[in-house]
């Protein structure tokens, strides 16, 4: 019971502190709104154009954008962790992160210019090869074919440089430059996928004890594997489609939702995606910051998140290696 | 036995083969009687692009090709893991902070000092994994290695991915360039730094080879054959850093050579024998690499492609080939 208190604590925590992140984010940036403004904007008495473009195109669908990704990544993690029993698996294993890449560059290339929905087909469609290649092996094969994907995208990109800085923003990842747009194609996954995945929890579990104990206690393992796949590689791919293949967010969040809650993936799911969701925003908001004060930082699009988030996860990541070779 | 040595000799020769082909095939493309002229008389109109450009990129692929091979035979066996490479070990990540840090923030470092100071990088990679790892022995030492080399790779990663977060478009496409891996305008001082690394590698390789194929057998036994398992594993890692952290200064990481080699040495003559697939193993990867190099600047001529690139689109399916075949992970 004290488990179940304290996953309930922290998600509750978790939730009042994305209300804090998206009370700075609407407030933090480069043109100066008042508490008040953004107030009036919210509750639709404004009659300011500018701020409400500000504050409802720009700045409430990054933030959100943040949020919903960091949690789709860090579930994916949880779930991916879960089929291939590998603690250091992470959405990125499953190639879907080159996916998105090669869709954006390939798709910039023919000239369509509609770089999401060429990530989001990108990403899909790597889900869909790693599910009929990988079925026995996901992790090699979502590893192996991360690296063909990778390597045709640069192949692309030798023959013509020009989408480099278009694609730049998946491979490291960056909410810079989001609008409403991308937040209306991300909301309905988030509404569904996180039910999906807390739905094969028991599943989850039956499947950490070892294939045969799952079978003896009548679970379908192969249908568990590939469902429990098919989740986690559709919810890397829409959080990378939105936020681009963001660093160590899929890893670190389930380890420390782990630590804190033990192993219960009906517990586990919950807490790694509102740790997920704290810590994207969180880092997106960092990235902001300072990217606003950065010198030439108009000339740059700005710091992408995934720089931040790389630099605070690789360290926890060695802490975690450590632990685990005790 | 025999039959190594027979496919040696014929890897050897096919070596030689795509060496010549190497320095023949070009920009202007030469018959071998005009390439000797080209390459002695310094009147003729291609001397010095025959001598100082397409001779040391040759030999550089010939040199690095065998100094992964043998950083792949070294790994593989000493840790018992079929699919141990280079990239365990973190050097080329250790490698391309430096590149990337001094790409990116334009450190006024002249040319000839950056290989040194990725070579600093790539060995620092190396070290760190090898001493975390410590001379320990048992069936936990290999997982270490695989658990420490990822940590390692991810925070250069990480790092790696801040610098160009903060770079401009054309600082990216270089430095994308060097990450991929390539042979690209490498020259005599490039070739001599990654011999003076490859060489003693090799030869240290060749030496330690009998005490590794001991591994093989499983730590008791090579403990009850005299062998010191910790301080054998502890050498074999040191001396597949030197030539991979090498190479990797140098070309960049020049994805699945390392790993591929010793697999195709391994059937190609039959064995297991870990100095017999050493001795097969660095014609095998010398090979692999010159021509991979000869296709990725012939194949979209004018545009070079960078090396990395044709290696990763032969080795993984060969690897996937290797790989999957096996039970289910």
């Amino acid at each position: 019971m004290s488990r179940l208190l304290r996953a309930v604590l922290l998600v509750l925590s978790a939730a009042s502190v994305a209300v804090g992140l998206v009370a700075a984010h609407l407030l933090v940036g480069r043109s100066e709104l008042s508490a008040g403004e953004v107030v009036e904007v919210l509750t639709g008495r404004s009659d300011h154009g500018a701020a409400r473009v500000i504050v409802l195109r720009y700045r409430l669908p990054r933030v959100l954008l943040g949020l919903g990704a960091g949690a789709l990544l860090a579930m994916s993690g949880v779930l991916v962790q879960a089929v291939v029993r590998n603690p250091l698996a992470e959405p990125a294993t499953t190639g879907v992160g080159s996916g998105a890449a090669l869709g954006v560059v390939a798709a910039t290339m023919l000239g369509f210019h509609a770089t999401y929905a060429a990530a989001l087909v990108g990403a899909l469609g790597a889900g869909l090869l790693l599910l009929l290649l990988g079925r026995r092996s996901p992790a090699v094969a979502g590893i192996l074919l991360g690296a063909v994907l990778a390597a045709v995208t640069a192949l692309l990109l030798v023959v013509d440089s020009s989408p480099t800085s278009s694609v730049m923003r998946w491979l490291v990842g960056s909410l810079n430059a989001r609008t409403a747009g991308d937040w209306s194609a991300l909301w309905p996954w988030l509404a569904t996928l996180p039910v999906a995945a807390w739905l094969l929890a028991p599943w989850m579990n039956a499947w950490a004890l070892g294939a045969a104990q799952a079978i003896s206690l009548g679970v379908p393992v192969r249908t568990t594997r590939v469902v429990v796949l098919v989740v986690a590689v559709v919810a890397a791919a829409v959080a990378i489609a939105a936020a681009g293949a963001v660093a160590f967010v899929g890893l670190v969040a389930p380890h420390v939702a782990r630590l804190l809650v033990g192993s219960d993936h009906r517990l586990l799911v919950p807490v790694s995606a509102a740790l997920g969701a704290v810590l994207l925003a969180g880092s997106d908001l960092i990235a902001f910051s300072v990217g606003i004060d950065l010198p030439g930082a108009r000339d740059v699009a700005g710091v992408p998140v995934g720089a931040v988030t790389a630099l605070l996860g690789a360290p926890v990541l060695v802490h975690l290696v450590r632990k685990e070779l005790r | 036995m025999y039959r190594s040595l027979v496919v040696a000799a014929g890897a050897a020769a096919l070596l030689a083969a795509a060496l010549l082909t190497s320095l023949a095939v070009g920009a202007a493309t030469l018959s071998p009687p005009e390439l000797l002229l080209a390459l002695t008389d310094p009147q003729h109109p291609v001397h010095v692009s025959a001598l100082h450009v397409r001779l040391p990129r040759a030999l550089l692929g010939a040199v690095a090709g065998a100094g992964l091979a043998a950083a792949g035979v070294l790994l593989q066996d000493a840790l018992g893991n079929p699919v141990a490479g280079p990239e365990l070990l973190g050097v080329s990540s250790g490698a391309a902070v430096v590149a990337a840090t001094a790409t990116v923030l334009h450190l006024p470092v002249p040319l000839q000092v950056l290989p040194l100071l990725s070579l600093a990088g790539a060995l620092a990679a190396g070290l760190v994994v090898v001493l975390a790892v410590g001379p320990g022995s048992g069936p936990g030492a290999s997982t270490r290695v695989v658990l420490v080399g990822a940590a390692v790779t991810a925070a250069c990663g990480g790092v790696v991915v801040a610098v160009i977060g903060l770079g401009t478009e054309g600082d990216v496409v270089l430095l994308m360039r060097y990450l991929l891996g390539s042979l690209s305008a490498r020259g005599w001082n490039d070739l001599a730094v990654v011999a003076l690394g490859v060489v003693p590698a090799l030869l240290a390789a060749l030496l330690l080879t009998r005490s590794v194929a001991a591994l093989r057998l499983g730590d008791h036994v090579a403990t009850g054959l005299g062998v010191s398992v910790a301080r054998v594993r502890l050498m074999a890692l040191l001396v597949a850093s030197l030539a991979a952290a090498t190479v990797a200064a140098i070309c960049g990481p020049v994805a699945y050579v390392a790993l591929l080699a010793p697999h195709v040495a391994r059937a190609a003559a039959g064995t297991t024998s870990t100095p017999l697939v050493l001795l097969v193993a660095a014609p095998v990867g010398s090979t692999l690499l010159v021509v991979a190099d000869l296709a990725s600047r012939t194949a979209f001529y004018p545009v070079e492609v960078p090396v990395g690139i044709a290696t990763t689109l032969v080795g993984v399916p060969l690897l996937a080939l290797l790989t999957l075949r096996g039970r289910p992970a």
